[in-house]
């Protein structure tokens, strides 16, 4: 009775286990393919491309806009991350570990701007831009997307530093350290799952973002990969470039996939073990 | 080496006061416990004297200068804390190495002294372990080794063995006192362990409610304590406490009266509010046949405990005409209501008294503590011993 129930239940949990897969990653599988099928088939109704053909990569990497636009996202979005983890950390820490007047009315804000809408700042903020000269540059992005991250970095953040034990500091500064060095050679270390892991989510906000890159860019100055595939043209104006924004597509998830996977080890691994009893 | 001085030094938070106006001399050298029940400030303290608290008034003094206004990286002192906070990232060896590196002693030195320490602790077979690999008694000698590797001035221990089992405890309470003695550096210690007090300290200061209520050698604090407070929080099994009320020149108790010692007559006389007598287990003595010498009565072996070389027993007193009994909360003695309270004498374990057996106690009143308001009276110098 036992096994009959187990074999029914491992049922169940494969059946529910593959659903949910299958509804994760078959727009994935579908965009891959579309990127791998000759423009000639796009229109074929098949799953598989009939035959597998470079040719929509081929195009994106040889078209300049293309480079330009990922150059942007790497680099924009690299710097977002730097500049919202340095101040969220340092903010955090600040709410964890220090008692001032006003602290839970600052996480509360913090917590508030985070729900603000980016739509409804994008206009001004375009007229704001342009007169200050931030309009189609590198700082005109990386300035919303650290704004808009921050939040997000503090909470993560004061959450992992919120379970590093206290006594450790103390006992690094009783050690001989001082303030800074007690946080970067003690608490940063344990605290690295947290950092990694808001590094993640605010690298993703900046790389995945559409609103602020389509309406702040202009040029290859300044715009970021998600735009710039919305700005891809056909090889002639009778064909939809449905192969080239697919194969662009892919190329902007890889890194993502890619980041998260090689992090995800640092971010499960329990690095506090043993610092205090138990 | 280091003499520690505390003048005035008080501690507010919020509206409670942690720590109210406490002046302490440690000398130097000195093995120095702080000790008390939970939430008596004297954690606070410790934290003061090593700068991880601020002083709300008051000054710190270490060899005559003052040390409150420094950073605790520039007063020369090393702390073991009672979770041990250990850098879970860092092996026993950078553990160990971690003061000194900040200190920036040059990498040799650095080796070396790490080895000696690791050495006297038997630490050498663990040093490229990392913490979450060690066992409790293990990890508290890495936070110690941490702590001596710097030769500081002064060593603060917070609960230091709170964390670990009985027997683990006592090993490492013997190990301790070693080391102090072979380092002789001044060490304050803190506990709310009144055993590890008793062994350990060569002076002790009991900590109330943010105050410093007694401070002495352990003998001083059993054999004269100042107050209810530290009778019955010095001294296990506690001592006994009886209501009592004076007729004449006699001290009238549930169980009898006895003829009032000189040293205790004009105090007594004087004191205001009700008396409380307090008399330790070993006070208590079976009675030989006929002995009519003190304050002989009977009781009943309500408990009876053996423990080899002692035998506890427990027996209960009825407070007939007398008032119940008040005692400080804190104290944590629960024996008895307001008509009855258990009392326990230590005697001969050949006596052979069971449980349910009746039996005949005298009580010497040359050993008999007396309290009025909660502070001891009478001229403590005539106590005998």
């Amino acid at each position: 009775m036992t096994s009959a129930r187990g074999r029914r239940e491992r049922l169940l949990w494969g059946a529910g286990s593959v659903l949910v897969v299958c509804y994760a990653l078959v727009p994935v599988a579908w965009l891959l393919s579309l990127s791998l099928k000759r423009g000639a088939d796009l229109g074929d109704h098949r799953f598989l491309p009939a035959v597998v053909s470079l040719e929509h990569y081929r195009a994106v990497f040889q078209d300049p806009q293309f480079a330009a636009a990922l150059w942007n996202s790497v680099g924009i979005a690299g710097l977002s991350t730097l500049a919202a983890l340095l101040p969220g950390l340092l903010a955090a820490y600040a709410i964890v570990r220090l008692e001032f007047p006003g602290r839970r009315l600052l996480l509360a804000a913090t917590l508030a701007i985070a729900m603000f809408p980016p739509v409804s700042i994008v206009g001004p903020l375009f007229d704001l831009w342009r007169s200050l000269g931030l309009y189609d540059t590198w700082p005109g992005l990386i300035l919303p997307y650290m704004t808009f991250t921050l939040p997000l970095a503090i909470w993560t953040l004061s959450a992992f530093l919120r379970d590093i034990p206290w006594e450790l500091e103390k006992a690094a500064r009783v050690d001989g350290a001082t303030p800074m060095q007690a946080l970067l050679r003690i608490i940063l270390p344990l605290a690295a799952p947290g950092v990694f892991s808001a590094a993640i989510l605010v690298f993703l906000f900046a790389w995945n973002d559409f609103l602020f890159a389509i309406s702040l860019t202009s040029t290859d100055n300044a715009r970021t990969v998600p735009a710039a595939i919305a700005f891809f043209t056909g090889s002639s104006r009778f064909e939809q470039p449905t192969g080239s924004i697919a194969a662009a597509s892919v190329v902007v998830t890889l890194p993502v996939v890619l980041v998260v996977l090689l992090f995800q080890r640092r971010i499960v691994a329990g690095l506090t073990a043993g610092a205090v009893k138990g | 080496m280091a003499a520690i001085e505390l003048r005035e030094v008080s501690r507010q938070f919020g509206a409670t006061r942690a720590v109210d106006c406490v002046n302490l001399s440690i000398d130097d050298g000195e093995f120095f416990i702080l000790v008390g029940p939970s939430g008596c400030g004297k954690s606070t303290l410790l934290n003061m004297i090593v700068g991880l608290e601020t002083l709300s008034s008051g000054e710190i003094l270490v060899d005559g200068e003052r040390v409150d206004e420094l950073d605790p990286r520039d007063r020369d002192m090393a702390m073991v804390f009672q979770s041990y906070a250990i850098y879970p990232h860092m092996s026993v060896r950078e553990n160990l190495a971690f003061p000194l590196r900040l200190a920036r002693l040059p990498a040799a030195d650095i080796d070396e002294r790490v080895l000696r320490a690791a050495r006297m602790l038997e630490l050498e077979a663990l040093l490229e372990r990392r913490p979450a690999a060690l066992s409790g008694g293990q990890r508290q000698r890495v936070a110690m080794g941490r702590a001596l590797v710097r030769e500081p001035r002064v060593f603060l221990l917070d609960e230091p063995l709170s964390n670990l089992d009985a027997r683990l405890r006592v090993q490492m309470r013997a190990q301790i006192a070693r080391l102090q003695r072979r380092l002789g550096t001044t060490t304050v210690y803190v506990t709310h362990d009144q055993t590890e007090a008793m062994t350990l300290g060569q002076r002790i200061a009991v900590m109330r409610r943010g105050k410093l209520v007694q401070t002495g050698t352990p003998q001083q604090l059993y054999a004269r304590p100042a107050d209810l407070f530290v009778a019955g929080f010095i001294g296990s099994p506690a001592m006994n406490f009886l209501p009592s009320r004076l007729a004449g020149e006699r001290l009238e108790l549930p169980v009898g009266s006895l003829a009032l010692p000189e040293r205790l007559r004009g105090a007594a006389a004087g004191a205001a509010g009700p008396l409380v007598a307090g008399f330790r287990p070993e006070d208590l003595r079976l009675a030989a046949s006929g002995e009519t010498t003190g304050l002989c009565f009977d009781a009943r072996a309500d408990i009876v405990e053996w423990l080899g070389a002692d035998l506890f027993v427990y027996f209960d007193v009825a407070l007939d005409g007398f008032g119940p009994l008040e005692l400080p909360a804190d104290l944590d003695i629960q024996t008895g209501d307001a008509t009855r309270r258990s009392l326990v004498a230590r005697i001969d374990p050949d006596a052979g008294v069971k449980a349910g057996d009746r039996f005949r106690l005298c009580l010497d009143p040359q050993r008999l503590h007396l309290f009025a308001g909660g502070r001891a009276i009478g001229d403590p110098a005539g106590l005998q011993r």
